[in-house]
């Protein structure tokens, strides 16, 4: 009902906003790994032989992501020290809690990804302790590694879109209450982990292997891979916005005014600037042959999607429930689920990514390719 | 063969340790609820065959706060956190205006948003319709308080969990009445147990019509309003305002979440 103007004198109450920081970029976290093993599975699972030198690469990729993931959860918990309780109780609410589900996604993902790797870099381990690898083990081993794949996608799919459930079953949220919630999630995923690796690639294959050669063509895929992962991101977004704002119910009236105050954060930078600006480089050929715009793609696109997460979550938060406009939301720079949390976060990233790509053999997997076509 | 029985040892010694560790949790570490539900603890179960519940007459209200700080005193909610809180409206424009007092608390609704995504089952429903929170149980992550549309929960900053109104659970248990009916000068709160239609709070429903705030939510609130007016029944979105303002300048913007001034 509206009977014009309203005003809310004694009000001045602040309610609690409980996610911070930390849940952005675990979203985008998790997103991130699922896109690297769907692109490792395009050739592990669906044989496309073009993705076959990077499979590896972004298997691994897939795994370092989701193993820092969950450390952005743990430091968003006000008692992290209670994480037994989870397991232990509140298993009735199983059916209605996405996050009871995502729990245990998040344990059973990394491990097959972790499963995966092994049995795909068996070969190499095996010739270093000088065992003879037959043919029968490896015919063996190629086929229990389509079957990990084709359990890990929908495994992928669903690590990451349940943090879509999450918030679209949060109806008090006008922003996050949408059944598309997690289809959305899922397609911004894509382009946010496709940027990762473009990022990524070049910098190991550079420094790191033995060939010391960037794939351009790889590059030039991998954009023109962005660029219509970018299309299908914004195909979702208009059917999002269009019905969201245009013929919803009352929520309707919050997403005006929260879009209208918001108009150069979302529609300049993240749409414009950090969507169709890569789009634009991964299909026009002129951009997507040179290896500097790429990257800048890659760039732009791996942040636009964190500054999405970024609006949505806790742009969603601060529309008020009960309280007049808006609020806003000043991370602390020290602390629990702070600016610190975040940079820490990536840090580990790093560590692990050093880690895993120094345990695993990808860089002599990846030569066989090369080392082949010439 | 040693690799065989290597395999067979590791196979034993795995089953072994899995079938002790199972063995050895306490029959209440599995929960579908939580050990004090399981317990059957008094606190947990509430009065069995009553439907708590709450009438505010609205006509009665004057917008004192009695209520907001008799609730603060009586569970000690810690500070720039509440419970229960009356906002004042302005309603209409001029010359043809008038004032609104919306007292608002936990609605304890049948259908309570907060308890169904709860991960650890620290917050539910007592067989009384009372929602409430383990404080022992509860790690924090914050689900339920953003599920409630009615912004009724919040981080208690001393226990670190999620904290909300308990209908005065603990006096309600002992036949006393919660905090904010007690002091409420004009009597315009009413408590009482709406499956007894003899009780207070069934009359008043029974009598005059009577509404909730938000009904789309589909939460079933049992926090009912007489008189309320349908321009703040949902509790509309709107532009920021003077208010905000003020609360700009008394430095409310160095914390996290803040309001939003022009």
């Amino acid at each position: 009902m509206d009977f014009g103007s309203l005003l809310h004198t004694i009000s001045s109450i602040t309610p609690d906003r409980p996610w911070g920081i930390d849940i952005p970029n675990y979203f985008w976290f998790t997103g991130s790994s699922a896109a690297a093993f769907i692109i490792s599975s395009f050739a592990h699972v669906f044989g496309m032989k073009e993705y076959k030198p990077i499979a590896g690469f972004s298997l691994l990729l897939a795994f370092v992501l989701l193993v820092a993931a969950p450390m952005n959860l743990i430091d968003d918990l006000r008692q992290p020290g209670r994480i037994i309780n989870f397991f232990f109780y509140g298993w009735e609410n199983f059916p209605t809690s996405p996050m009871k589900w995502g729990v245990l996604l998040l344990m059973a993902y990394p491990l097959l990804i972790l499963a995966e790797a092994i049995v795909l870099y068996r070969p190499y381990f095996t010739m270093k302790k000088g065992v003879v690898y037959t043919k029968e083990q490896e015919e063996k081993d190629h086929r229990l590694g389509v079957l990990l794949g084709a359990i890990g996608i929908p495994l992928a799919l669903s690590v990451h879109g349940y943090t879509g459930y999450i918030l679209g079953a949060v109806h008090a949220i006008p922003l996050f209450h949408t059944p598309i919630m997690p289809i959305l999630f899922l397609a911004s995923a894509m382009v946010s982990g496709t940027g990762l690796l473009i990022i990524l690639l070049p910098i190991f294959q550079k420094f790191f292997t033995d060939f010391k050669r960037i794939d351009y063509a790889m590059m030039q895929r991998l954009a023109r891979l962005l660029a219509w992962f970018i299309v299908i991101d914004l195909v979702i977004r208009f059917f999002w916005l269009t019905f969201a704002i245009t013929f919803n119910n009352e929520e309707k009236y919050a997403l005006k005014l929260f879009f209208g105050e918001n108009f150069w954060e979302v529609l300049i930078v993240d749409y414009v600037i950090c969507l169709f600006v890569p789009m634009a480089i991964g299909f026009i050929r002129f951009f997507s042959r040179s290896l500097k715009w790429v990257l800048f793609a890659g760039v732009l696109s791996a942040i636009g999607v964190w500054i999405f997460r970024w609006n949505t979550v806790i742009g969603g938060q601060s529309i008020g429930k009960t309280t007049p406009f808006l609020l806003e939301y000043h991370p602390h720079v020290f602390g629990f689920d702070s600016i610190l949390s975040v940079v820490s976060n990536w840090s580990l990233l790093i560590a692990l990514i050093a880690a895993i790509m120094a345990l695993f053999p990808w860089d002599k997997e990846m030569a066989n390719y090369y080392t082949k076509e010439q | 063969m040693p690799s065989k029985s290597r395999r067979e040892f590791v196979k034993k010694a795995t089953g072994f340790i899995g079938v002790s560790t199972l063995a050895s949790t306490h029959a209440h570490a599995l929960s579908l609820t939580n050990p004090g539900r399981d317990a059957k603890d008094a606190r947990y179960v509430g009065q069995e065959g009553k439907r708590f519940g709450m009438v505010i007459d609205l006509r009665k209200c004057v917008g004192c706060q009695a209520c907001t700080s008799a609730c603060k005193s009586e569970n000690k909610v810690p500070k720039e956190k509440f419970r229960t809180y009356v906002p004042e409206y302005e309603l209409g424009s001029y010359p043809n205006v008038r004032k609104a007092f919306l007292p608002q608390l936990c609605n304890h609704c049948a259908e309570p948003s907060c308890v169904s995504v709860c991960p650890t089952g620290a917050t539910f429903a007592r067989k009384d319709g009372i929602v409430v929170v383990d404080n022992e149980i509860c790690w924090g992550c914050g689900y339920c308080i953003n599920a409630c549309p009615y912004d009724k929960r919040y981080f208690n900053p001393i226990s670190n969990v999620a904290d909300k109104c308990t209908l005065c659970a603990h006096r309600v248990d002992h036949g006393l009445l919660p905090a904010c009916v007690e002091s409420c000068v004009g009597g315009a709160r009413v408590f009482g147990d709406l499956n007894d239609p003899a009780s207070h709070a069934s009359r008043l429903l029974a009598t005059f019509p009577a509404t909730v705030l938000k009904p789309a939510s589909g939460t079933k609130p049992r926090v009912f309003y007489i008189a309320l007016s349908g321009e703040i029944q949902s509790l509309p979105y709107s532009n920021g305002i003077l208010d905000d303002a003020v609360r700009k300048r008394e430095g409310a913007l160095h914390k996290e979440w803040s309001s939003k001034g022009e």
